[in-house]
């Protein structure tokens, strides 16, 4: 028995294709991205190395990276508070009503299947200035804003509307999450609460609250690393415009890198975005180290 | 008791008004793609006066639907079954032979979950043209199946872990070997956790946009979500093909979702949450 789990030649097979091309597609590139970003190169010319002039420039030099990073993390801040109060909220709802609960489960957690491509298409009509919601909006005399052009205040409306429609989307994967690490509490704990005298309030705070702290730390760092690397939302609702005032960090990479062709001052960018989500990673993991109750 | 059913009422309200938010603009969506332009602009929030089914046919035809439903299929299914494969063969040598090294590469797996697939889009970019593998398919599968192993390899873990040991002994003793174990114990056991990792694996690339826009420049590769955003832009006008073009590329998804939405819980359950 135990010599068949140690069989050296199984693992081996076992591992290597999943190890092979983790380190060729993964590992491999993001050494050359570090290196990359070290050089000067447009899809033209030949790679020269510059040193650290490509990152010198990115946060001295480009007005567009201040505001794309300012972008993303206001997404990040607001993706990861909003859709964790909800998602916790929608989970604790409905892990608490009897009838009904899978209807609405599935209804909320649709959109996180979906398209994102194609709902962007559907809110960037509703948020047209001249149709969709401001047409609902005329009826009552109201002069709706311009919801994905407007370029007032130091975080633009359409960035709102960008972060409330992922909300809207994803808030559903965070709430399963959370459902799911709900189910498996047990019910006894709760019945014992009950007799404590404690109401439904007072077990949620008491009981489901402590024990889903494990998931905490798991969802909101996908949460995280998910809204630092959004992009498909902003490209299909705004494009990064009016003016680059909606920008975040990959719509930048992506039209440095593939409409203005500067390979080095894309991974420059892409390095940027990945040592980002490591720092949030560990800081996440930090606060959130939390011990692991029998449940 | 009658304290219960006002508060009931209330969490009741709450959750329709919500899912009205998130019903509503979908089922508008398939409102409007059978509409005709003039009466998206005039009334675009009434039923269709005449359902125009010649939306979807221009759709189809004109932006090329067809080809590209073909290959995100052709995609999608191609790193389906080797993500799952491929992750499970790992997920089987993590969790259950026993060797010094396989914490660290657990820890090394689960580090693809923090990588953002932008840092390597140029790098693997240069190196797809470098050796003529862009505007292939290829070039979106291998890095879709290496994106998707993270997921897959730790949630079948966890499930391969906590299957009860008594079984692999029955198997050993009756002489089965160590790739039998695996193929007619471990991955039949295993079916939710598979299935959970194989709808994710399936949607996430079935909507991946960037790589595919990057990678893919000639139209007759192209993928569903690529053609999707053709008929974007501040002065497209034919609103109702969009719409339909909308529903044709959702459709999929939202007919697997329904088949298969409980089982999602089912598995995150008894897989994702026990690490």
């Amino acid at each position: 028995m135990d010599k068949l789990y140690r069989n050296k030649l199984a693992i081996i097979i076992f591992i290597a294709p999943a190890m092979l091309l983790f380190t060729a597609v993964l590992l491999v590139p993001i050494c050359q991205a570090v290196y990359y970003s070290l050089c000067d190169w447009n899809a033209l010319t030949g790679a020269k190395f510059i040193g650290l002039k490509n990152f010198e420039k990115l946060f001295t030099d480009d007005n567009t990276m201040k505001i794309a990073v300012k972008n993303s993390l206001f997404f990040m801040l607001f993706s990861a508070i909003s859709q964790q109060v909800i998602g916790l909220v929608l989970a604790g709802l409905l892990t608490n009503i009897k009838r009904g609960r899978n209807l609405f489960k599935n209804i909320y957690y649709l959109p996180a299947v979906l398209s994102s491509a194609a709902l962007g298409l559907l809110w960037s009509f509703l948020f047209n200035p001249k149709m969709g919601i401001n047409q609902i909006l005329a009826t009552f005399g109201v002069d709706g804003p311009l919801w994905l052009m407007d370029t007032k205040g130091y975080i633009v409306l359409p960035m709102w509307m960008i972060a409330l429609v992922a909300l809207w989307q994803y808030v559903g994967t965070t709430m399963m999450l959370y459902m799911a690490q709900i189910s498996g509490i047990s019910q006894s704990l709760y019945e014992a609460s009950y007799i404590d005298g404690a109401n439904r309030l007072k077990s949620f705070r008491h009981v489901t609250l402590p024990l889903i702290k494990p998931m905490v730390a798991t969802s909101l760092s996908l949460n995280c690393i998910g809204s630092l690397k959004f992009f498909d939302l902003v490209y299909n609702m705004t494009q990064g415009g009016p003016n680059h005032r909606t920008d975040v960090l990959a719509t930048h990479l992506y039209y440095q890198g593939f409409q203005y062709f500067k390979y080095g001052y894309a991974s420059a960018i892409g390095v940027v975005l990945l040592i980002m989500c490591l720092i949030v990673t560990f800081i996440i993991n930090r606060c959130f180290k939390s011990e692991n109750y029998e449940m | 008791m009658k304290k219960i059913k006002i508060s009931t009422i209330i969490i009741y309200t709450f959750l329709v008004i919500l899912a009205v938010f998130y019903v509503a603009p979908l089922l508008w969506v398939v409102f409007v793609s059978f509409k005709t332009n003039a009466e998206v602009m005039s009334n675009p929030f009434t039923l269709p006066a005449v359902p125009q089914w010649d939306n979807y046919f221009i759709a189809w035809t004109a932006g090329k639907l067809g080809i590209a439903t073909l290959n995100s299929v052709i995609v999608c299914v191609v790193t389906l079954v080797l993500s799952m494969l491929i992750g499970a063969m790992a997920a089987f040598a993590i969790g259950r032979m026993r060797w010094k090294l396989s914490g660290l590469t657990m820890t090394y797996f689960l580090i693809g979950m923090m990588i953002p697939i932008h840092c390597v889009l140029i790098p693997l970019f240069v190196s797809f043209s470098n050796i003529h593998m862009t505007n292939t398919l290829v070039s979106l599968i291998l890095p879709y199946i290496t994106f998707s192993l993270p997921m897959t390899v730790y949630i079948l873990v966890n499930f391969f872990r906590g299957m009860p040991g008594d079984m692999f002994e029955a198997a050993c003793i009756d002489g089965c070997s160590i790739y039998g174990t695996f193929f007619k114990i471990a991955l039949p056991l295993s079916k939710t956790g598979l299935f959970v990792t194989g709808l994710m694996t399936f949607v996430n690339n079935w909507n991946e946009l960037l790589l595919a826009m990057v990678f893919i420049s000639d139209t007759a590769k192209k993928t569903l979500s690529v053609t999707l955003t053709y008929f974007v832009g501040p002065y497209a006008t034919n609103y109702v093909q969009m719409f339909a073009a909308i529903v044709i590329a959702v459709a999929p998804s939202i007919v697997v979702y329904c088949c298969f939405s409980n089982q999602i819980v089912d598995g995150l359950t008894a897989g994702a949450v026990k690490g």
